[in-house]
């Protein structure tokens, strides 16, 4: 795969300079920003946001103009939308959540732009269409939309498009709902382009994307008897390339590759990952942190990666029994977990991403830090989003936990780590070195420095 | 601490919790058996506080029920290897927790705690407040908490259609309606103690239902046999849910209670007033 541009080429560590952020700046930070979910498109020109409030913000790359050399693309508001609302099941006197779980774009077929966006319980396809041009000279109507006289009407003229301001107008074609009864946690378009997949805690199911009345259900792991129920799903992806394969991940820490041309009903897998444990690290939280919160396949499709609360693994489809690469996120919360399952954070859900060339991997921590893992060099850097360090393409300075005794300068103990603020969501630009990370309501975009 | 008196608030309690946390991340010296213990007490305060919950989470409940069947477990090899408990004051504690009793009440923490530390004020010194701000729970609770948060999670009106089939006329009831009063003699059988709990909920819920008015309407119809039929969601045909509760929502006017939980155990009830429906239809 060609490398991302000016990716270092080699052994030069790439740096991160600040290019933007996006949200408010107050201290006290209104619960529907919180972002839920950021995923660029297939080019990379566009960048969807999801927040609790059920609210899609898309921004659009600025095109290099000759006038501007040196001011690489930034990010702009394209579209705002309100996804999905709020909605009460009263039947079960249970609220739905607005929250948009995840978003997914669909590769560009024609002018206009189509994303999945979900949430809880309801999955729907926007479509993000522009509107420069508007038609002007109707015959029966006038420049402001009123009916003219018909004794007025003394000519036929035949109507001409006019240029306008752009209008980003986004539409809601499809809604897929009523195929859940558990938590939707993931969506997955298909590399046919004519499905998706949806998966909750016990089952998946797959749709097309004409067809919202009906879907398939392909995994079910629902036990006959709730009781015995001690594993969920907690994420699934198709292959990037082969469209009959996909994988979930579970709260027990392994993954399953599934074949939907072995069978109709996907239960039996075609291949288990699943790493031995360790008996020597084993803790009562053991089982919990094993919990995979997300799972990505690489660009090539060979590889794949997860991320489990302390650690991301790289695993190869040929290798069942362990991962290729195991990187270490925060290992010095090992001693903390007592605390951090106390006040819940150990149920954080961390997503992961790969950078375009499948190269680097990304992840969130807290205290607003965020990990990158070079997987050659095997280099990795601890970077903060923070308003401090967010000066116009000032270049991000390494950041680092102190684990013991004596704290360094610029360093900082784990016991003054921020836990309430975690960066859950990253996403990096298919081609190029730009990352987007989600911190609590203020979205950061960095970008490679370039000499 | 100590000195407040039995009863204690609920922020008391986390606030200890949370110090009692730390001190296990931090402190090398605290037994393993205590650290057990204080896991066990937090895994089961946080079942309680989703029980409470009206959709709890399932990704979560799962993972605490887990850690706590696997402390269970290992807590069972030990007593079943050495007749002496390790801990001193796991004591069966089953009669202290009136709360279990009633369907729909919450556990009531701090007079359960209240009572324990009048039990084991005896056993221990005072001086060591970790141990005796501990909340001692019996093997059966944690069977009956992992049991009831699961099957509450299973009330949900669940659209793909269910993958058993419904017991006919002819089985004999796998579980007396009193059978909750035998719990502490099932003590042995603690597999079999869980599905005794899960029975215990539903026969409950089931006496809950024939308080209500509408009991007259069926009362040439023996019900007895799905009094503590539990196995197995009732089979209903794939039509809408709404349809499928609305109608006997409109029978049962009585069914608007406040509290959420009492919400819960009635719908099992109008799912399995609706199987009941099916059998008078059919037949």
């Amino acid at each position: 795969l060609a490398g991302a541009g000016g990716d270092g080429g080699g052994n030069n560590e790439v740096q991160w300079c600040f290019l933007q952020v996006k949200g408010a700046i107050d201290e006290d930070v209104a619960e529907a920003d919180i972002i839920s979910t950021v995923e660029f498109n297939y080019t990379g020109d566009l960048l969807a946001t999801g927040d609790k409030g059920g609210r899609v913000v898309i921004f659009q790359r600025e095109q290099e103009t000759k006038s501007r050399p040196l001011c690489r693309g930034e990010y702009n508001v394209y579209s705002t939308f309100q996804s999905h609302e709020p909605e009460f099941d009263y039947l079960k006197s249970l609220e739905i959540e607005e929250k948009i779980n995840k978003i997914r774009w669909l590769p560009q077929q024609n002018a206009a732009h189509f994303l999945l966006s979900t949430n809880d319980k309801t999955i729907k396809l926007w479509k993000i269409s522009e509107r420069d041009k508007r038609a002007e000279g109707y015959n029966l109507k006038d420049e402001d939309g009123r009916l003219r006289e018909p004794f007025r009407v003394t000519e036929l003229r035949v109507p001409t498009l006019k240029p306008m301001d752009l209008m980003v107008e986004a539409s809601p074609r499809r809604t897929f709902a009523n195929a859940h009864t558990y938590h939707i946690n993931s969506i997955s378009v298909n590399s046919d382009y004519a499905t998706y997949l949806s998966a909750d805690d016990l089952r998946i199911n797959l749709w097309h994307l004409e067809v919202t009345n009906r879907s398939f259900n392909i995994v079910d792991i629902k036990p006959a008897n709730m009781e015995e129920l001690t594993e969920v799903i907690t994420a699934a992806e198709f292959h990037p390339h082969h469209c009959n394969v996909f994988v979930y991940s579970s709260s027990k820490g392994t993954i399953r590759l599934c074949d939907m041309r072995s069978a109709a009903l996907c239960d039996q897998h075609s291949k288990f990952f699943e790493e031995p444990e360790d008996p020597s690290s084993r803790s009562f939280f053991s089982e919990i942190i094993s919990s995979i919160s997300d799972v990505k396949f690489s660009h090539s499709g060979r590889y794949m990666m997860t991320r489990d609360y302390l650690s991301v693994k790289v695993w190869d489809l040929n290798m069942e029994n362990k991962p290729v690469e195991t990187y270490q996120v925060h290992e010095y919360l090992r001693s903390k977990l007592c605390s951090l399952y106390e006040n819940d954070c150990i149920f954080d859900k961390f997503e992961c991403c790969w950078n375009g060339s499948d190269s680097t991997i990304m992840t969130g921590s807290y205290n607003n830090f965020f990990r990158t893992f070079e997987r050659g060099s095997r280099r990795d850097a601890t970077l903060e989003a923070s308003r401090e360090s967010s000066k116009p393409r000032a270049v991000l300075k390494p950041r680092k936990v102190c684990t013991s005794g004596k704290r360094k300068k610029d360093e900082i103990t784990v016991d003054s780590l921020d836990f309430n603020k975690k960066i859950l969501h990253t996403a990096w630009h298919p081609m190029e070195n730009i990352i987007a990370v989600a911190a609590t309501n203020n979205l950061y975009l960095f970008q490679e420095k370039v000499n | 601490m100590l000195g407040r008196g039995l009863k204690r608030k609920l922020s008391d309690y986390e606030e200890n919790m949370a110090g009692l946390s730390s001190a296990f991340d931090s402190s090398r010296s605290l037994p393993y058996p205590l650290k057990r213990q204080l896991v066990l007490n937090m895994c089961l305060t946080k079942l309680q506080t989703y029980k409470m919950l009206v959709e709890p989470n399932l990704h979560r409940s799962v993972l605490i029920a887990n850690t706590v069947r696997q402390i269970q477990e290992e807590m069972r090899q030990e007593s079943s290897q050495q007749p002496v408990s390790i801990c001193p004051g796991i004591a069966p504690a089953a009669h202290s927790y009136t709360g279990m009793e009633s369907p729909g009440i919450p556990l009531q923490l701090p007079s359960g705690v209240g009572q324990q530390e009048s039990h084991c004020c005896d056993l221990r010194s005072a001086e060591d407040p970790i141990e005796n701000s501990l909340l001692i729970v019996s093997d059966d609770d944690m069977s009956s908490a992992i049991s009831s948060i699961l099957k509450d999670l299973d009330f949900v009106e669940d659209i793909s259609p269910p993958t058993c089939l419904v017991p006919t006329g002819d089985d004999q009831p796998k579980f007396p309606e009193n059978t909750g009063l035998k719990l502490e003699d099932d003590r042995q059988d603690l597999k079999g103690a869980e599905c005794v709990f899960g029975s215990f909920e539903i026969s409950n819920s089931t006496s809950y239902l024939k308080d209500l008015a509408i009991d007259d309407i069926f009362e040439d119809i023996d019900t007895s046999m799905y009094d503590s039929d539990f196995c197995c969601p009732p089979l209903t045909p794939p039509r809408s849910p709404s349809l499928a509760t609305e109608e006997p929502l409109k029978t049962f006017p009585s069914c608007n209670s406040s509290s959420a939980n009492n919400i819960q155990i009635c719908r099992t009830d109008l799912s399995e007033l609706d199987h009941i429906m099916e059998i008078l239809v059919g037949s």
